[in-house]
This record gives C-alpha cells, structure tokens and sequence, in this order.
C-alpha cells in the first residue's frame, strides 16, 4: 500500500512582522527584524531587566480583520493571535465548510495570562494569601485570564468557529508545541483519520509573570549592548532568548483531497520525528543526543538520506547552549559525505523573536516557502560566528538557491525534541 | 514508499494513584467520601494526600520543585519503572506520551504574592526577591515529561497533551499509533489530575461538574509484547471526536461508536463491559440499554486521569474472573467540553495463546 500524501494548502502567520504571511515573508528576506523595546504593562519604569521583545503591533492589525471575533471574544491574547491565523489559514486554502466540518484541528498554546494580578486578589489585609479569598473575590478575576480561561480554548475556539467535528487536540510540549502539533497531525492523516487537518500554534509570553520567570530561569536575554539586535543566533555573543509572540496555522490535507477541489499546494509534509534528551530539565544533553534522534526520526520518516536536505530551518535560539548543541547535532545527522559543509542554516528566531510553544508553525512556514521558492531567509545580527558553531548559517543576508527539501528544529524545555521535514511540491514523487 | 503492516499493542502495566488508594483492586472495595474543599465549603472533592517521591528514582528537589499534581503522577509512574525495566526495550524505542493539566499558579507565586501584600508598591522587588530562579519549572508540563524520561531512561517519540479530560485519550492514541506504526517498541502513557485550585471550577463555571472532582494519577505500559498476565489486552481500535452540545453530538458520537465496533466486527450486544460515566447524558444516549461500568464513584473526576483509571479498571474488572472466552471491553470518554474517545480493548486468557 502506498503511503498517503500530505501536502501544505494554507498559511496563517501573526508575528511582530503583521498578520499575515506574504508580508513576513517579504520583510524576513529583506533581512529585516521586528525586535524592539519592550517592557511590561504593569511596569513604567524601565525597572524590568530584559528590556527588547518582538511583540505583535496591533496598530499593523488590518482593517479587514478589526471585526474579527477574536478581537471581541474574552479572549487570551495568545488564543486572539491563534484564531486569526487559523483563520488566515483556513481562508488562504480555500476550504469551504463542508470540506472542514471533519478537519482535525490541534494546537499549542502556551502560557497562562494575567495570573499574578488575579492571584492579587487572594491578599486580605495582613491575613495570609489564600485559595479561599481568591474564591470570595471570583467575581473580580481577569475574564481574559487563566482563571477563567482553559489552555484548550484556542483548540475548541477554531474548531466551533469552523464547525469542525474531527479529533480537537491542545498540545503541550514546550517550545516544541507546534511542531508537535503539525506532526500529529501528519501522523493523524497520513493514518485516515481525516482528510482534513488545521495545525499550529500560539503564544505570548510578554508578560510580567511569564517572561519575568524566564529571566530568572537564565533563559531571557537582559544583555543591553546590542539595542534591538539583540537576537544573535550562532553568534559569540549571544546571550539568550528574544521572546516574540503571536501564532502560526497550516492547512493540510491529503494530496489527493486537496487536488480533487483543484488546490494548489505550497509544498509537502514529509516527514516528524520526535526524542527526549533524558538528561537534565534545564540543559540539552551536551552531545545533542535528543536532537540527533528526533532529526534522525524525521528523516527516516520523510524516507530520506540526510545529504537530499538543502535547508536546516534551526531552533536557533540565540542561547549559549542551545546553539552550540545544535551545531554539534546537525554536524553528527549530516555527517555523510560531509554533507554539513554544504547544508545552509537559517534561525528565523533571529527576525521575530522566539514565539515559544508556537514558534515552529511560522518557522515550519519559513522553510515551505523556502522549498517553493527557492530562497533561505537570513540568520540576522550574525556578526561573529561563536567558535562552535561553524556552519554555513546565511548570515544576514537571504540566500537563492534550490531548495529541495529542508528540515525544521523546535527543541522544547526539558528535553523534548521535534524535527519536521517539508520538501518542495512536486507532482510526482519517486 | 509502502507502508508496512501495524504491529499488535498489548497493556503491560498500569499504576494508579486516587482516593480510593495507589490499587486497582482498591476500585472494587468501598467508596471513599468525598470531603469539602478548603476553599469553598459548599463543593466536595476527592482529595490525596500528597505523596513523598521514591528517593532512589527521583532527586530530592524535585519533591520541593514540583507542583502537587505533578508529584502524584511522578509517584505513580514510579511504581511502573520495574515493569518499564524489565523490557528489553532501548531507551529511544520507549515513547513517552503526557497528558499533563496546564498549572494554573505555581506554589512559588504565593511568596511573591505575599510580599507583594505587604509592599504593594515594588512590584518588580517583591516578585524577584520572593520567587525561587526555578519558578519557571513549577509552570511547565514538559518539567515533569522531563523527570520521567530522565529517571526511566525514555529517549524514545514523545507527545504532551493537555485538554481536560481528552488530552489522556490523545496521549494513549498517539501511543497506540507510535507502537502499531513500529516507532517504538513500548510506551509510557502518563497522566495527572489537575490541582484543585479556584480555577478548575471557574474556567468552565457554565458546565459544572458532573460529579465531584477528584485528585489523582493514572499511567499505563503499553508494548509490542503480550503481558505474562492472566490475561492479554490488547488494544483493537481507537476512536475520536469533537462533538459539542448544540451540534449533532449524539449523530456524530453515533458514527464513530459504529467505526469503533466495526472494526472488530461487533455491536454494541457483543461487549462484555462497557466503562462510561453513567451520569453523563451523551453517553446514556449513545449506549442504550448498556450498563455503564465507572470507577468515579472511588476516585471523582479525574479530568486528565481518568481515562487511564478507567482502562485499569476495566481490565481489573472482577467480571473477567469467570469469563472462559476472549472478550471485548469498550471505554468510552466525553468531556465536558464535547471531546470523545472511544477505545476497543481486547481480553483474551493467556491459554489461548499458549
């Protein structure tokens, strides 16, 4: 039996770059970056130490979309970015509602919002804070918050909205949430479950609460030195993470769905492959064990040998260790005939930020439009490559050359590894 | 490009941990009483003690890093690790699949917010002064994914889900699938009942709870390889949907009820136990003239556990005791917020296989 085909038909994208992906894309390969400065909401006093984040500017929100429920709804902001781009998705192939009514849709939504000013409202007076206050005072929680809003809400908010019945999944795996998503759901058709499937992401981390934790973790860059290029992946002076935020949805479909109502793909889906490091909760295992595993799992998933790979779309998160792991990991899976040396790296983490549990959905984007049009966007701010990380990573400026086939990293905190492989689309397939 | 012929996927283990006790016999004995909440007197809840983590397996700050229901699924996962051990299993041919509850405020914020109480004026002091630099663990599912891997050597494929009640029946399909498709040769499938905090009663405060809500964790082996058990289960098929009340649930529960059986050419007279929540109207409705087998009346509503609780309940079931014959099992689970899971699992004596 033939093993079914899984083709990419639709693309939504919200970013610091807009709402929508030909513009990303446009400004991504023009070598730009949405990197700018940031602080809390609930600070004004320049007090927070990481001081530049790649937000969504809603003053770029375009006048079509300003109706949008999800601008309406007591939403999280992450679900509000998720919904748009499962609904620029959905629009962008085409589907109509009879086509969607079995799609699967799965999602990874990342984390809670407005959790520290709703757990204010378990103080009263000198008496310690308490479940039983905070109960009293329910009336007064955040309707946008986590108190009130489940994790699952931007999977059944897409699914109601486009009266979908087939298997509704919330992903939790990290920064490796979309592209697990985006696997399961290759899984999920390649298996018949539908034929139908809508994929991807969301986050926002631009809180007090979220990317304060961050900070204290020693993820989250403070460093000050570079402004607003301050994302360097791969470069000797990285020093952490620039966290973006919004969200990302594909549309995939069979290829024989998708060319019965005359669809034209972006690209195909071809291979997910996943691993755990099993080493430590805040640190890659140092040999990039898990990464080789997963990448080596989507390779042979996707059935094929790692010198067919043109493009390794990296996790790239402009930390210390992450970079130079994955390096070292990418080296060990391209090892055959030296493959690495010819292979082109790109971090789009580098233009908009890490957009956590979401950040492989648009990255997942990056590399089909790559493989269509043949273009790599560039690494940006990669100066001075670190001594370990040698590859060929297209600094700062895009690259033209024949993409075949690329290969997307998303490497999730606490050693949860995922690896997908889109290839260009081509009628037939050997 | 072919693909080859799924493999058979047989329940090796499972580990429970509810009121009712860490036993599945436990399930058959007496019910416990569910007890008010500390925080709202007028709701009862099935509450457990939370648990102190196997020293041998686990390092000791876990035990202080960890949220509760992180800790109750990391106690219950270690009462597998000998089984997980004594299959010839590598460590990247064991998958991990999680279905996890999102924290909604990690037990460190409460310092923070203490002092923020007492200085409500440094915001930004009083957070960073007060919050432990692991914060950041307490909020993340895939902390906990971490630990397992890392005290049971799991490198393998893994999934993280986290969707109420659904994301146990996701992460047991995608487990099912990894072992048929030859991804891996055996599978953790874990899963936690989230803390009983404000929030898991607000979030959904238009649907209340069917019944109490429960603490808990359940987590099953699933391998390529038949138990050495009395009995053989192996999962014949697996079923799912979204169907939300006011769209054609009952239609669309019906049509994948029909695609489950028929897989195993059977209907719904044939099954020898069917495990659902009786109180649950879609499912009274779909399963007419079935009685509903349900181990909540010992443990409440697990959300995330309980579809595991149910399948280890299920096939514990002292209804087996007699049975001479192969049989099927039927587990059927809807959230409340319209998800359904539908699994097939097939019981057969160890002599037939002999």
């Amino acid at each position: 039996m033939s093993r079914t085909r899984i083709v990419i038909t639709g693309m939504g994208a919200v970013t610091g770059f807009g709402f929508e992906w030909p513009s990303l894309w446009q400004r991504m390969l023009k070598g730009e970056h949405c990197v700018r400065p940031w602080q809390p909401e609930e600070l004004s006093d320049d007090s927070f130490p990481v001081r530049y984040a790649a937000p969504v500017d809603m003053q770029q929100l375009p006048t079509e979309l300003a109706e949008h429920p999800a601008w309406h709804t007591d939403l999280e902001r992450r679900t509000r970015f998720g919904w748009i781009a499962a609904s620029q998705a959905v629009r962008d192939s085409g589907l109509n509602a009879s086509a969607l009514q079995h799609a699967a849709v799965l999602t990874a939504s990342g984390a809670p919002q407005h959790m520290l000013a709703d757990m204010r409202l378990s103080l009263n007076g000198d008496a310690a804070p308490s479940w039983q206050t905070l109960f009293a005072q329910r009336a007064a929680l955040h309707h946008e918050g986590t108190f009130r809003q489940s994790n699952d809400r931007l999977a059944r908010v897409i699914a109601d909205d486009f009266g979908c019945c087939g298997p509704v999944l919330n992903i939790s795996s990290a920064c490796a949430g979309a592209a697990q998503a985006i696997g399961n759901a290759l899984y999920l058709l390649r298996r018949g479950e539908v034929q139908v499937a809508v994929a991807g992401g969301a986050d926002s981390v631009l809180n007090l609460d979220t990317l304060g934790a961050l900070y204290l973790l020693g993820a989250a860059s403070s460093e000050q030195r570079w402004g607003a290029d301050l994302c360097r992946p791969f470069d000797r002076d990285r020093s952490g993470l620039v966290a973006g935020e919004g969200g990302g949805f594909l549309v995939l479909e069979t290829l024989e769905h998708a060319l019965a109502r005359g669809a034209t793909p972006y690209a195909e889906l071809l291979g997910y492959g996943s691993s755990l490091d099993a080493y430590r909760v805040t640190a890659p295992e140092p040999n990039g064990r898990g990464a080789i595993l997963a990448m080596r799992a989507a390779l042979a998933d996707a059935q094929l040998a790692p010198t067919q790979i043109d493009l390794v779309n990296a996790h790239g998160t402009s930390t210390p260790l992450n970079d130079a792991t994955e390096t070292l990991a990418i080296k060990q899976v391209f090892a055959e005939q030296q493959h690495y040396q010819r292979l082109r790296v790109c971090a789009n983490k580098s233009q908009f930020g890490h957009l956590i549990a979401a950040a492989g959905a648009p990255e997942l984007i990056c590399s089909a439009l790559s493989c269509r049009d043949d273009r790599i966007p560039p690494t940006v701010n990669l100066q001075h490559p670190g001594e370990d990380c040698d590859l060929d990573y297209c600094a700062n400026q895009a690259v033209d050359q024949p993409v075949h086939y690329a290969l997307s990293n998303s490497f999730g905190f606490g050693g949860l590894n995922t690896a997908l492989v889109v290839g260009k689309y081509v009628e037939a397939r050997l | 490009m072919t693909q080859p012929a799924p493999r058979a996927v047989y329940l090796q283990a499972s580990s429970l941990l509810n009121a009712a006790g860490n036993s599945v016999d436990a399930l058959f004995g007496p019910a416990p009483t569910p007890s008010p909440l500390a925080f709202a007197n007028q709701i009862t809840a099935f509450h457990v003690e939370t648990p102190a983590l196997e020293r041998r397996l686990y390092d000791r700050k876990i035990q202080r890093s960890v949220e509760d229901q992180g800790l109750r699924l990391l106690d219950c996962v270690a009462r597998l690790a000998p089984a997980v051990q004594a299959l010839p299993s590598a460590p990247e041919r064991l998958a991990l699949c999680a279905a996890l509850p999102e924290v909604d405020a990690p037990s460190p914020c409460w310092d923070a917010i203490a002092a923020l109480g007492e200085n409500p004026d440094a915001l930004l002091a009083s957070l960073f002064n007060n919050t432990p630099p692991l914060h950041a663990l307490t909020l993340l599912n895939s902390s906990v994914m971490s630990y397992v891997a890392e005290a049971l050597a799991c490198h393998g494929p893994m999934a993280g889900y986290c969707a109420q009640e659904s994301a146990a029946f996701d992460a047991l399909y995608e487990a099912w699938q990894l072992l048929r498709e030859d991804r891996a040769d055996s599978a953790l499938v874990i899963s936690s009942s989230p803390n009983l905090t404000p929030a898991v009663y607000l979030r959904e405060e238009a649907q209340p709870p069917l019944t109490p809500l429960g603490e808990g964790a359940a987590a099953l082996l699933l391998s390529q390889q038949p138990s050495a058990d009395a009995w053989q289960i192996s999962v014949q098929h697996c079923v799912r949907a979204y169907c939300p009340v006011g769209a054609d649930a009952l239609a669309i529960a019906q049509e994948r009820l029909t695609a489950c059986l028929s897989q195993a050419h059977l209907q719904l007279s044939d099954l020898a136990l069917v495990v659902a929540d009786p109180s649950d109207p879609l499912l009274q409705a779909l399963l007419p003239g079935c009685r509903l087998h349900s181990s909540r009346s010992h443990t409440g509503d697990l959300g995330a556990s309980s579809p595991l609780t149910d399948i280890a309940y299920a096939c514990a079931h002292p209804s087996h005791t007699a049975a001479q014959q192969a049989r099927y099992v039927l587990l059927c689970s809807h959230s409340r917020q319209g998800h359904l899971g539908l699994l097939l699992l097939h019981l057969s004596p160890q002599e037939a296989h002999a």
